[in-house]
């Protein structure tokens, strides 16, 4: 079985947010949650550069390690998954996860935290697949049906990419070679910075 | 024809500094495309921040010493009591004769409050580390809103604990002595333990349980809220759990203080009065 990842391609990235958006909106994610978000370094200044991220699906993921309830386990194509009926919110995994992928939505009874919602690689989760729980729980399981999650297939410049890790590294490989050596063989420097 | 002066030179004055910048390479090299692998430290930099200093601490903590230590504590602790009681043995003390007044009713009702708060927060911040045996789901859910009324409740009572009993919970001498004999619990005789109001066991006990139960007040604060840095979290995490072990630790001292090792001794915290023949012994320096 392949090895689902995301990437996302950063000369590319035009931090259009439609990523986050096509997530929120096709999952019904409650208030306050982003599964996906889009940072920008050098905002409006040169080097400008934009990435998208959400969960990592990590190998050895930090918060699988941590839960104390097991609510978090991973499948075996790699995409990491929450139970939302047995997680308590208790937040150790947001406290492990660099990436800052865990979310909670807020509002429940003496202001705690709901059960921890983050990037499903719209896989569902642990509910019966296309069932109607997984849905209010998790959202849409794309995964199943054999398509791309709902980000990378929005992405209007296709810098973000997911799917088995083989095929993403050939698509990103094969583009890179396009560019020229390294990302930046054509541009500014060949033309102004000849020696 | 004139006015076309000012704006003819400030056009030339324009072309002129650009051509001179670009010539030098000043004004587009900045336009030019960066390392992608500068972008990508600068990009890792905001994603993990300094996750090694505290992220990666937490998270071997977390993922297997916390819950062994807990274990550890509720296990090993009560098996050192059990051989203690089974070799050194209860000390019983006559509860006839004369009685004194030591804890009147405001007292025993703070601690009374306390006690039952804090033994909740025991068994469900147990409950929480030990979850997994558990499953999680509703049950620790009610679990973690009962631990925290009964931190709002446990808050107050060591307030009002340190009120009544900070006077006398001061260290003196002689609780020196009584370290050194360990309160003369490994000993089958009865002499006279160096100990005023209150032992050097009880007083430790004391400061730990209100000094430290704000400690724990406000690193559960930060884990209940979240009002904070992802960093303050994850040390209060790391204060709540290795503080919360040592408490815990203490509690079980305690509990088997009052309910075994000295036989009947939890009566003075129901009636308010102790027995002579206890007091004379157990603490010795107490002027009645």
């Amino acid at each position: 079985m392949g090895r689902m990842k995301f990437l996302c391609d950063i000369e590319r990235c035009i931090d259009c947010s439609g990523c986050v958006v096509a997530c929120k909106e096709g999952h019904h994610i409650p208030v306050g949650v982003n599964r996906r978000r889009v940072i920008t370094i050098n905002q409006g200044k040169p080097g400008e550069k934009s990435i998208s991220v959400a969960c990592m699906h990590c190998a050895d993921a930090p918060c699988i390690a941590v839960c104390p309830v097991d609510a978090i386990y991973q499948r075996d194509d790699g995409i990491v998954l929450v139970s939302k009926e047995t997680c308590i919110g208790c937040g150790y995994c947001f406290m492990a996860c660099p990436f800052g992928a865990p979310q909670f939505p807020s509002g429940q009874v003496f202001g705690a935290r709901g059960a921890m919602d983050k990037c499903t690689f719209c896989a569902g989760g642990p509910e019966e697949t296309f069932s109607e729980k997984e849905k209010t729980l998790y959202g849409q399981n794309r995964i199943a049906e054999g398509k791309v999650p709902l980000c990378a297939a929005m992405c209007a410049t296709k810098a973000l990419l997911a799917g088995d890790a083989d095929e993403v590294a050939d698509v990103y490989r094969e583009r890179v070679f396009k560019r020229g050596s390294g990302a930046n063989a054509w541009g500014w420097d060949k033309a102004y910075q000849k020696k | 024809m004139k006015k076309l002066i000012l704006p003819g030179c400030i056009l030339f004055w324009a072309m002129a500094t650009l051509a001179i910048a670009q010539s030098q390479g000043q004004l587009l090299t900045n336009f030019g495309p960066s390392p992608s692998t500068a972008a990508f430290h600068e990009i890792n930099g905001l994603f993990t921040g300094d996750w090694q200093q505290y992220g990666q601490l937490f998270t071997e903590l977390q993922s297997k010493i916390f819950s062994q230590i807990f274990l550890l504590v509720v296990t090993v602790v009560p098996l050192i009591f059990l051989l203690h009681y089974l070799v050194i043995g209860p000390m019983i003390f006559s509860h006839e004769g004369r009685q004194i007044y030591y804890f009147n009713l405001f007292a025993r009702c703070i601690h009374w409050c306390a006690a039952i708060s804090f033994a909740l927060l025991v068994l469900t911040g147990l409950l929480i580390i030990f979850g997994s045996l558990v499953g999680g789901g509703v049950l620790l859910r009610s679990g973690r809103t009962v631990h925290l009324i009964s931190a709002a409740i446990f808050s107050v009572s060591a307030l009002f604990m340190l009120l009544i009993w900070a006077k006398d919970m001061i260290y003196a001498p002689y609780d020196f002595m009584w370290m050194l004999i360990m309160g003369g619990y490994l000993s089958k005789k009865k002499k006279p333990v160096p100990a005023g109001k209150f032992n050097a066991g009880q007083k430790s006990w004391f400061w730990l349980a209100t000094l430290g139960g704000m400690v724990m007040a406000v690193s559960g604060y930060f884990l209940y809220s979240f009002q904070g840095s992802p960093d303050t979290l994850r040390l209060s995490a790391i204060i709540h759990n290795f503080l919360g072990a040592a408490m815990i630790a203490v509690f079980i001292v305690h509990l088997y203080m009052s309910l075994f090792a000295i036989k009947g001794a939890i009566r003075s915290m129901i009636s308010g009065y102790k027995a002579e023949a206890e007091l004379t012994i157990l603490h010795s320096r107490f002027k009645f």
